[in-house]
This record gives C-alpha cells, structure tokens and sequence, in this order.
C-alpha cells in the first residue's frame, strides 16, 4: 500500500503544479501589469509593446556606459539563452531598455546590444515614455553629478522581467538569482506557451 | 622583504650612486616579487563604452598595502570602482583606497570591485593586450598586461 502512494502524490502535483508553476525566482503573475510601452528601437523605429508579442520576453533596464553590471548581466542572460534547446532557443528575445537616452541613440545601443546576440534588442527614447515604463514596474533609477568630462554614473534596478508571449507578467529575477534559476523558470515559462 | 622597507634600505645606502632610473628599476623589481596579480582581464564591447578590468590581487609582503589609482595609456581616465546591490538597485562608486593586507588577496570581479576605464586613446579591440599600471599609497607602482576579453567570456 504504502509503496503506491509516492508516484501517486507525484502525479497529483505534477498535474496541478502545471497552470501554476512555482517559479524558483520570483512570481509577479499577480501584482505586475500586462508589458505596455511606446519606445524607440535600435533601428530608430517607434515601437510599441505589441511588437514584441508572440515570444517569451526579458526585460532588462540599464545603459551602455555602465562597464560592469549591464554588460555582465546581459552576457549571462546570453549564455542562458544559449543553454536552451536549439528549436526553443529564437522563442526567447531580451529586451535592453536604456534609462540613460540622452547617450543611448539607436545607433549606440544596436553596436552594443549586438555583442550578446541575436536575441537582444535596445529601446530608447524619451523620458517620460521611459519613465511611464519605469514606473508601470515599480522599478527606480538615478543619475550621479558628472565628473570633469561630461561622464555619469546611473544607479538603476537590478530585476530582470519575464513575460509570456501575449506579454503577462511572469517572473522577476534580482541580482542575487543564480542563471541556474533564471534558465529552469525561463525553461518552464517556455513550456507553458 | 616588503616593498616598504626594500625602498628605504635602497634610498638609505645606495642613492648616492645610484641614477634615478636604475632606483625606479630596483623598486619595481622588489615590488614585482611583493604583490602578484594574475587573471587581468579587461571586458569590452564595441563603441566608446568604458571597460572593466578584473584581477586577483595577492599581497605577499608582511605590510597591508593600499591600491589608490590606475593608468593605461590606452584610456584618458582609470578609476577603481565597486559595483553593489542597494534595495533592488545596483550602486556603483569610486573607491579612494583599497587595502589588502599582509598574506591576504582580493578579488576584482563582475558585480564587485573592478577597475573602470573610460575614453579610448586608441582602439582596443577583443584578443589584445592593454597595459595598465596600479598605483599605491606609498607612491610606488605596478605595471600589469591586461587580456582583452568579451564580457561574454567572463
Ligand atoms: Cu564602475
């Protein structure tokens, strides 16, 4: 009897956990709003959200003069990428929005969103259309006084937004999620669509 | 022998007979054995972005020593930084010193201390070497080669 109930119990929450997967960073199907924005693109193009449906989305906010962060957190959001099964893996699109676009033009940021592959895109454009996107996740960014040559540094978030392929909210991964974490969500994520 | 007490033996004795050039020699000589920094890498993309230089820094010497600056001739400015998360928010700063103390190492690392070169005085390109010197607080200094590498690489 005893032997019986293991695979049954197991069968039960693989079943029921399907519609509704734990994820292991952070769940945001509940508090966080559809993906919306109206923005510019790294060919220079107006864009708007909807032309990012129909693929499993990242969001990353950052800028290109930032040395360490952006481009490591990118890099490794590239490589999880590429750990997903070959006929999954162009599913997934990473998208680089600039909080700095007064340096970050289109042309800057498609040479730099380039390095980490084809799956990543920059968005630009103006403050307050960067800002309404900002403030739709809740998310905070600050600029530093600039030193002698014009230079500044931007404090910015840390999260990195998942969404479904109609654009809902899925999960948010910090800095302290490991790619192991971000690669088994973004696995499941990818299975459910 | 540390580099402090290697530096004053040298002044004390030797100056006299000694060219400015062959005690800048006889320093960078004493401090090379003292302090070792292996793994320089130097992640860059492509533009006029600023790198990163990453590095293990081991203090062989029986003082604490102090990193205060950085120069390449391949950039206008070299600044040592620290990357941390604050409340969701990733900081990043200058530090003034950083100290590592008798026998002990420190990292420069993604997401931690590295150093931050800005303005390109020439190109740098991935698969290259930049030279890059480390600067202490007791005015002495360390030349180190730096591998150009892709943050895709780290
Ligand atoms: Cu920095």
């Amino acid at each position: 009897m005893r032997r019986l109930w293991l695979p049954i119990v197991a069968t039960l929450c693989l079943a029921g956990c399907s519609d509704d997967p734990s994820w292991r960073t952070t769940d945001i199907t509940e508090i966080m709003p559809p993906l919306d924005f109206a923005l510019i693109d790294d060919d220079g193009e107006a864009v708007t959200a909807e032309a990012y449906r129909g693929k499993t989305t990242l969001v990353y906010f950052g800028y290109t003069q930032c040395p360490d962060v952006c481009p490591i957190t990118l890099a490794r959001l590239g490589s999880v990428i590429n750990q997903l099964d070959e006929d999954v893996r162009d599913e997934v699109q990473v998208l680089f929005v600039s909080v700095d676009p007064g340096r970050d033009t289109p042309e800057v940021l498609k040479r730099y969103v380039g390095a980490f592959g084809p799956e990543f895109t920059g968005l630009t454009g103006e403050r307050e259309d960067i800002d309404a996107l900002t403030n739709r996740y809740r998310i905070a960014y600050e600029y530093e006084e600039p030193n002698e040559y014009g230079d500044y540094i931007v404090n910015h978030s840390s999260a990195i937004f998942a969404f479904d392929e109609e654009g809902h909210a899925q999960f948010l991964a910090r800095d302290s999620h490991s790619p192991q974490d971000i690669l088994g969500d973004l696995r499941t994520l990818i299975s459910k669509s | 022998m540390n580099t402090t007490h290697a530096l004053r033996a040298v002044r004390r004795t030797l100056l006299p007979a000694l060219s400015l050039a062959a005690l800048c020699a006889a320093v960078a000589t004493a401090q090379a054995a003292d302090i070792d920094v292996s793994d320089a890498r130097l992640s860059i993309l492509p533009g006029d972005t600023p790198g990163a230089g990453y590095f293990t820094l081991h203090n062989a010497s029986d003082e604490t020593i102090s990193l205060v600056g950085a120069e390449s001739p391949a950039f206008e400015a070299v600044e040592v930084h620290e990357s941390m998360e604050h409340d969701g928010m990733m900081h990043m700063h200058e530090l003034e010193a950083v100290e590592v103390e008798p026998g002990a190492s420190i990292e420069f690392a993604p997401k931690g201390h590295h150093l931050m070169l800005m303005r390109r005085t020439q190109e740098v390109n991935v698969g290259d070497e930049v030279d890059v010197t480390l600067r202490f607080a007791d005015d002495t200094t360390l030349p180190v080669t730096f591998d150009v590498v892709s943050p895709t690489a780290l």
